[in-house]
């Protein structure tokens, strides 16, 4: 132990005055009594004109002999080394794979890297990367250690395979020219063959905890006979014995049923279960009570698709150009016997409306449109600002040959020639309505780059609030973002947290937790105008993923080996100190002393 | 007021009660060591010319043939006599208004019983003794409260000097009630002198603080009568002694009362202590 301040110690001087009270004869004080007949024979008759008395070794004394001697060695600041994996820059990459949930392998990693986290300073920058499915850098060349360790705090396991090779790239990428960079990688190997070369000047702490798990490595859904729906579970066991595990199932949350799976040492075994599920339900499975290092992989889910489709008749003259872009709408079926969704009038009798509609000059319009003339070749010198259907649409070079004049209270025009509107939007009997003033037919609307997007947009609108599921993918895989026209993309994980993507994301890369993310379009008054139920899966391979050690170069620098970092005692000395006094105050004054009887009446 | 209207009202149902005969100069309603004319038989003596032929007992002298006449039991009045230490030791604390409230509690209940009573204050060196007149009736009680409430505690203490002063041939021969911290020399001496009167009561006055002080460190003790000072430094031994001589002092007190057929109550100067005293004078048969 050295000191920082060795002149601190001088002040252990101070014990000779305090000792020196000590022997200091007190003054007496009078004080008058009823009578002194019984204190008669208390009376110090031998009395020294001394101002001294022999010294009485008290408890007091000793208490703040020491405790001055404390406060002394805390001044003088009294350290030690400390050897540390630190360098003057290090990336620490942290391995967080599905594989790393196992047996408690990511909370002492965690751990760990707090402890390092906590250790950052002027002389030693700590680097975060994030070794999941997509490699993340979560802190660069920082110092704060306490930033540094709110952000390792909140590291956790995902369920996807962790991204090796591309995180120690990313980690390369944050070396500083100035500093020697190390890496310490906190990882339990990850999967066989992720890495296939050593790591140069770096250095593995290796979380191989292991204990016995069983994890749920399939999971999906098929229809048979007469429609009725099965899931497909497929169960692995990587215990050390016979097991026997209840797989319990459920559709939208409510029970749905329980099978029991028994399985060998090592051993896999499937079971189908029906299950009385429909188009866009979310199906899970879940070990019920399993003996398992490993939580997430006890669970599987998935939607049932189906509920994309959208189902839009036409009705009416019809046109090659309608049927087109029916066709290259994406999720738009034709009715084959089914009710629609959506109908598109094209002419006709558009009086009753019973469905959301996309109305194209009729011969009689719907409630609330009075078609009251005709206007030839009028041309479009109005686009409603800000409309979302129309955002980016280019419609100036749209030639019409002829439209009907329409007075139409309540209606929305977002196309206009002059006075004369061409597009509106309305409500009919409390369905959303299109109307189109003119035939796209009679006009070059169709072979304009903006027809079908404005198609699209419309069979969007008219549809409203729409879920749709897409294809399962394994955790850590983005989700594709593809938000209508001025909507906002809202996405709830499989946690419960909400979060909203800026404008310009194309996709959600957060997608390491395993589970059902709902992807939510709201327009600007939050109303939903759509959504996919993305669902990401924990990855097998990290299941049956068993530790192992990641082939690396220890670094060659010097002052990247046996670095050490100051650790003062000063703390520690200032709370003994502390809890020395208020010793010292109980012992003067709380002490409890022994009660006499109070005298009998 | 030293007595509440409560207190007072409790009194008025209580009476004093002697526990001796004794030789009083009026008629009362005690048991006198004289023969008089009461009506409870007391013996018979031989006739005598000269007296009263009423109370000669002719079934006797038709049975016996001897001429003997009844003799009766005499009743006399109870003198009592309070005895009030005001010196200057009773003057700390709660000591003194206990004991004035002590003192009249006791004459209160002598007036309210029909006896005479009268005050007496101990006299010192420098100091006589202060003697209230004798009272009879309660409606003499405002002048004994406010004889007491003019007391004041101060100077020394001459208990010996109290006691020959009440034991003086041709006084008044009947109980004798102390209310004194008996903190002064001789108090031995005065107890025993006042016990050969007719007995009473030795209300021993001590406050908390010197039943259990509260003292520490190095100090002077000044004693308030006598202004000798003593040096002691307060520590553990020396309180656990003076809690030793403090308990043995009052038992001393109580041992040497009964040896002179007193009765001994340790009063300690706090809230209640009046209620106390009281209490203590029923179960030892003063008050009924």
């Amino acid at each position: 132990m050295s000191l920082l301040a060795p002149l601190g110690l001088a002040l252990t001087a101070l014990a000779v005055p305090l000792v020196v009270l000590y022997m200091l004869k007190s003054r007496r004080s009078g004080i008058e009594v009823s009578s002194i007949r019984l204190w008669e024979g208390e009376e110090e008759f031998v009395s020294s004109s001394l101002p001294w008395k022999r010294l009485e070794i008290t408890a007091a004394l000793l208490l703040q002999l020491l405790a001055l001697a404390l406060f002394a060695l805390a001044l003088a600041r009294p350290f030690f080394h400390q050897a540390t994996l630190l360098g003057p820059h290090t990336v620490l990459v942290v391995d967080t794979s599905g594989s790393m949930a196992q047996a408690g392998r990511i909370d002492a990693a965690r751990q760990r890297l707090v402890e390092l986290a906590a250790e950052a300073s002027e002389d030693k920058l700590i680097s975060i990367v994030q070794a999941g499915p997509q490699p993340r850098v979560l802190a660069a060349f920082s110092r704060e250690a306490a930033t540094l360790v709110d952000i390792v705090s909140a590291v956790d396991a995902g369920g996807g395979t962790a991204d090796l090779e591309g995180a120690i790239r990313l980690a390369r990428g944050l070396a500083t020219p100035d500093r020697p960079t190390t890496m310490l990688i906190l990882s339990d190997g990850g999967v066989e063959g992720t890495l296939t070369e050593p790591v140069v000047d770096a250095r593995h702490l290796a979380f191989d905890a292991v204990d016995d798990n069983l994890a749920i490595t399939g999971f999906g859904t098929g229809t048979v006979g007469e429609g009725t729906t099965r899931a497909f579970v497929e169960v692995t066991s990587y215990a050390g014995g016979p097991v026997t595990v209840p797989v319990a199932i459920t559709v939208d949350g409510l029970d749905a049923g329980t099978v029991d799976i028994e399985l060998a040492a090592g051993g896999r075994d499937r079971r189908l279960v029906p299950v009385d599920a429909g188009p866009g339900q979310v199906v899970e499975a879940s070990l019920v009570a399993a003996p398992d290092g490993n939580p997430l992989d006890d669970t599987a889910a998935l939607v049932l698709g189906g509920a994309t489709e959208l189902v839009v008749a036409t009705t009416g003259e019809g046109s090659p150009f309608l049927d087109a872009l029916l066709a290259a709408t994406p999720g738009v079926v034709p009715p084959l016997g089914a009710p629609a969704d959506i109908v598109v009038m094209d002419g006709g009798d558009a009086s009753i409306v019973d469905r959301p509609a996309w109305v194209i000059r009729p011969e009689t319009a719907p409630p609330g449109i009075d078609i009251v003339g005709r206007l030839d070749n009028p041309v479009i010198t109005f686009t409603q600002p800000g409309e979302p259907l129309l955002d980016g649409l280019d419609l100036s070079a749209v030639a019409i040959a002829e439209a009907d004049i329409v007075q139409a209270e309540g209606w929305v025009p977002i196309v206009a020639a002059g006075d004369v509107p061409l597009i509106l939007l309305g409500d009919v009997a409390g369905h959303r309505v299109v109307y189109f003033a003119f035939d796209p037919v009679r006009s070059n609307l169709p072979v304009q780059v903006a027809f079908p997007v404005l198609g699209a947009r419309l069979i969007d609108w008219l549809a409203g609030s729409r879920i749709g599921a897409e294809a399962i993918a394994d955790a850590g895989v983005p989700i594709a973002v593809a938000p209508p026209a001025g909507a906002t993309t809202v996405i709830t994980t499989p946690s419960g947290e909400t979060v909203t993507v800026a404008d310009q994301v194309l996709e959600y890369a957060r997608t390491e937790q395993p589970g059902i993310y709902r992807v939510s379009y709201l327009d600007a008054a939050g109303e939903p105008l759509g959504g996919v139920l993305a669902t990401r899966r924990f990855v097998a391979a990290e299941a049956a993923a068993t530790p192992r050690s990641i082939a690396v170069t220890e670094p060659e620098q010097q002052g990247l080996q046996d670095a050490t970092i100051i650790r003062e005692w000063a703390p520690l000395l200032l709370a003994l100190l502390l809890a020395l006094v208020l010793v010292e105050w109980w012992v003067a004054f709380g002490r409890p002393r022994p009660r006499r009887r109070a005298a009998v009446t | 007021m030293l007595l509440d209207t409560a207190m007072r009202s409790r009194l008025d149902r209580l009476a004093l009660r002697g526990k001796r005969r004794l030789r009083g100069v009026w008629a009362g309603s005690h048991r006198s060591v004289r023969l008089g004319e009461s009506l409870d038989f007391a013996d018979y003596r031989e006739y005598h010319p000269g007296d009263d032929f009423r109370r000669i007992d002719y079934n006797l002298w038709a049975r016996l043939g001897v001429v003997l006449v009844r003799l009766f039991e005499a009743e006399d009045e109870m003198p009592l006599q309070v005895v009030v230490d005001s010196s200057a030791s009773m003057g700390f604390g709660d000591k003194f208004p206990t004991a004035q409230r002590l003192a009249a509690m006791v004459a209160y209940l002598g007036l309210a019983s029909g006896e005479r009573v009268r005050l007496v204050t101990v006299p010192a060196a420098d100091r006589p003794s202060l003697q209230g007149p004798w009272a009879r009736h309660v409606s003499a009680w405002p002048r004994v409260e406010r004889w007491l409430e003019a007391l004041e505690p101060a100077g020394g203490t001459d208990l010996p000097a109290a006691a020959r002063l009440l034991a003086a041939p041709g006084g008044h021969r009947g109980p004798v009630v102390l209310v004194s911290d008996l903190l002064a020399p001789g108090w031995d001496n005065a107890v025993d002198v006042l016990g050969t009167i007719c007995g009473g009561v030795v209300l021993h006055v001590l406050g908390p603080d010197e039943l259990e002080p509260g003292l520490s460190g190095d100090l002077t003790l000044r004693d308030a009568e006598t202004h000798r000072e003593l040096r002691v430094s307060m520590g553990q031994a020396v309180m656990e002694r003076y809690r030793t001589r403090a308990t043995g002092f009052v038992a001393e007190a109580g041992r040497r009362a009964r040896r002179a057929g007193m009765d001994h109550v340790l009063v300690t100067a706090r809230p209640g202590a009046v209620e106390e005293a009281l209490r203590a004078m029923v179960g030892k048969g003063w008050v009924r």
